[in-house]
């Protein structure tokens, strides 16, 4: 089976006055249908510039794709031009952000803003589609969704601002559902209710889900692959039972060891990763995470690992020592 | 999604508020200032009065003189010795001020009105291209488009020393095929060479024909365009190109570029309303860019975008809209200024044409006599400019409290 989505080399620089910026290294992995895919790694590692990539639309200048291959369904998405774009983008993959605040037009009523989505992409006229988009706002779990559409957004919480945005995102029914930190923003309780819904929703309508985030905790409920970036390179990729319980990767092993856990004993403190994640302006050329491994070697310094597969075909990790680390630690 | 089965999600019943529109809360903000009020008084009243009087009060100025009647004071009963009631008093050659002083508030508001429109459309228009295209991947016909407009502007000063209109068509051609050749010579320098000298041959040739001289300057300034616009493969090289010309237009202060303008057509309301209009044109592209460039990256434009929404609804159904709060005070504002640039030019002689009643142009008849005791003849159309000038002045410190965004939550 041909896989939905395939990125290879996928490579973005940003031009800036101090220098160029390397956001995107080197990415490459695949994503099948039905698939919900987690991106995880901490601020500025490059996991919103490669969605953004994908889509094109990172700022240029001085943002700039410099090489690679998105290939989403049997089409190069990265050999198209803008126009071309204009149809891909909406219609076979839609995008939801992070902040609820400020991701909806405050000029315009939620529900104008879902039929416009609506009337881009489907043949439809304006009554239907503003059935359509009550239906929507009804899918995604607002009360009364049908008096609601001619509400602005400021008379939305934020939960519901991010309900409507996924209702937007859903509205032509893409292929591929990228969700930029869609909970980062919200408070915990809310944080769930989102998850449970994007779940209902994937198990209903099927569409592959990419879930970019930087809380390990919101993948481990919902994904069933994980991409972990650190430095704008895959450092570790897996199933995600893999990833949590036979990891591999000194920085996943960190990442999941600062997880603060209920069964601590009080006044334990958080385990923290030392050190700070290498400028992108100036990337060393070995392992970018070398600098604070603890498990570093001289070739960690000089070569940067490639991406390898361990453990048959559902686990890849990027490290030059990952057989003595599992040993060192097992000990 | 027929499959979709919306029972399967709870609704629970909830109080329904009412719904309030953006612009019903500025309104009400608006109206509930006293100042504003009293700007928004005077406003009506001016174009009240100016409507009013252009359409339904006749006046030849050109019938009206009365030399028996020169520089009365204001009265208001008639007397014997003038025969008719005149409150304002009346000017050097007998004619009533009140009445022109009324007249000439239609002009004025002609003048604001055109005037604010040219630089408003024009400026904005520069505004959104340049701030939405300086960071945004432009389509092909987009790319064409722009930078045939750069080809064009950049062709403007050969085409003003060689004085051949061919040579605009010349660098338009050249603008609009960097534009679609996007792809065509890879490589930099072999572009830059090749539309580099397309751009010279295209200058320098039909300057031939004037002189070799002329030739050669247009040759160069061709050969720097080509090589400019086939080094420019995105939006930022248009904007640079319009907003150092902006620029150029900012360096003139604005009277001084005011009056060359009219003094290079020639005096007339029509010409002073184009040159008020050009000197604003800047002012209104600088701040629609910026009020473009602080929204172009918020989430909405990037949802917007994500959605597959083509850039020509995302400038004007989803750019505008938020940035027009700063753009309606700067016009109520732009709209005093221009009254007032009108009634400078019209001082200086260079606005309306006489006998034609305009505030600044009757301060300008009328200053002389002001030793020999006439004051009415000053005062009163000083104060009509000074309360126009006032009344849009407040208005649109009202409008600015009313609009700002800082305040909503």
């Amino acid at each position: 089976m041909t896989p939905l989505l395939e990125i290879k080399n996928l490579k973005t620089r940003f031009y800036t006055q101090d220098g160029v910026v390397r956001a995107v290294n080197d990415v490459s992995y695949t994503m099948d249908s039905g698939e919900i895919l987690g991106v995880v790694g901490e601020s500025g590692c490059g996991k919103s510039v490669h969605a953004l990539s994908m889509m094109q639309l990172i700022p240029y200048p001085p943002g700039k794709i410099t090489n690679g291959e998105v290939w989403l369904d049997g089409q190069d998405l990265l050999t198209l031009s803008e126009e071309e774009m204009q149809k891909v983008r909406g219609r076979d993959i839609a995008m939801i952000f992070q902040d609820p605040m400020t991701s909806l037009n405050p000029v315009y009523t939620v529900g104008f803003q879902i039929v416009e989505a609506l009337l881009l992409h489907n043949d439809m006229t304006k009554k239907e589609a503003k059935y359509r988009a009550g239906e929507l706002l009804e899918l995604v779990g607002i009360p009364g969704a049908k008096d609601r559409l001619d509400d602005y957004p400021h008379q939305f919480s934020g939960g519901m601002r991010q309900r409507a945005m996924i209702a937007m995102g859903l509205s032509c029914e893409p292929k591929l559902l990228i969700a930029d930190e869609p909970t980062t923003a919200l408070d915990v309780t809310i944080q769930a209710q989102i998850i449970d819904l994007v779940k209902k929703l994937q198990d209903e309508l099927g569409m592959s889900i990419m879930w970019i985030t930087h809380d390990l905790g919101v993948v481990a409920e919902l994904a069933h692959t994980i991409n972990v970036m650190y430095a704008g390179s895959i450092i570790e990729t897996g199933k995600i039972r893999n990833i949590y319980k036979n990891t591999k990767h000194p920085y996943t092993i960190g990442l999941l060891g600062s997880l603060p856990r209920l069964d601590d004993a009080p006044g334990t403190e958080l385990v923290s990763i030392p050190g700070l994640p290498p400028d992108l302006l100036a990337l060393p050329e070995g392992c970018p995470f070398a600098a604070r491994c603890e498990y570093r070697i001289e070739q960690c310094l000089v070569e940067k690992p490639p991406l390898v597969e361990i453990d048959g075909k559902d686990h890849a990790v990027a490290c030059w020592r990952w057989e003595e680390i599992a040993g060192i630690r097992s000990k | 999604m027929a499959h979709i089965n919306p029972e399967k999600f709870t609704v629970t019943d909830f109080a329904v508020r009412e719904h309030r529109s953006l612009w019903g809360d500025a309104w009400r903000r608006l109206i509930s200032s006293n100042t504003a009020r009293l700007g928004m008084f005077i406003v009506v009243l001016f174009v009240f009065s100016a409507t009013y009087s252009h359409y339904f009060w006749e006046y030849e100025p050109k019938k009206d003189l009365d030399y028996s009647l020169k520089l009365k004071a204001p009265n208001l009963v008639v007397t014997e010795e003038i025969p008719s009631i005149h409150p304002f008093g009346t000017d050097k050659l007998g004619r009533d001020i009140f009445r022109r002083v009324v007249h000439g508030g239609w002009n004025s508001l002609r003048v604001g009105i055109v005037a604010v429109s040219i630089s408003l459309f024009f400026g904005g228009v520069v505004g959104l291209l340049t701030g939405f295209y300086e960071t945004v991947t432009m389509t092909t016909i987009e790319r064409i488009v722009l930078f045939g407009i750069s080809g064009f502007l950049l062709g403007m000063l050969s085409a003003w020393i060689s004085n051949q209109i061919i040579q605009l068509i010349a660098f338009t051609i050249l603008g609009l095929a960097a534009g679609y050749f996007d792809n065509f010579l890879a490589g930099k320098w072999l572009r830059a060479g090749f539309f580099g000298l397309i751009g010279a041959l295209g200058s320098a040739i039909p300057a031939l024909f004037v002189g070799p001289s002329i030739a050669f300057i247009c040759g160069t300034l061709g050969l720097m365009s080509g090589v400019l616009l086939s080094m420019a493969l995105d939006g930022r090289f248009f904007s640079n190109v319009m907003m150092r010309i902006m620029d150029m237009i900012l360096s003139f202060p604005g009277y001084l570029l005011a009056i060359a303008i009219v003094a290079f057509l020639g005096p007339g309301l029509g010409k002073g309303m184009i040159a008020i209009g050009v000197v604003g044109i800047p002012v209104y592209a600088r701040l629609t860019r910026s009020a473009v460039l602080s929204v172009v990256h918020k989430e909405y434009i990037l949802a917007a975008q994500s959605v597959g929404e083509s850039h020509g609804r995302i400038i004007f159904r989803h750019i505008t809209p938020n940035i027009l709060s700063p753009i309606i005070v700067q016009t109520t504002m732009g709209l005093a200024n221009a009254i007032l640039s009108a009634a400078a030019l019209g001082f200086l002689g260079l606005g309306a044409i006489p006998p034609e009643p305009e505030w600044g142009a009757m301060l300008g008849d009328s200053y002389r006599y002001l030793t020999s005791g006439a004051w009415w003849a000053v005062l009163y159309p000083g104060l009509a400019i000074m309360l126009s000038v006032l009344g849009f002045n407040l208005l649109g410190d009202g409008l600015r409290d009313a609009l700002d965004p800082k305040l909503r939550t």
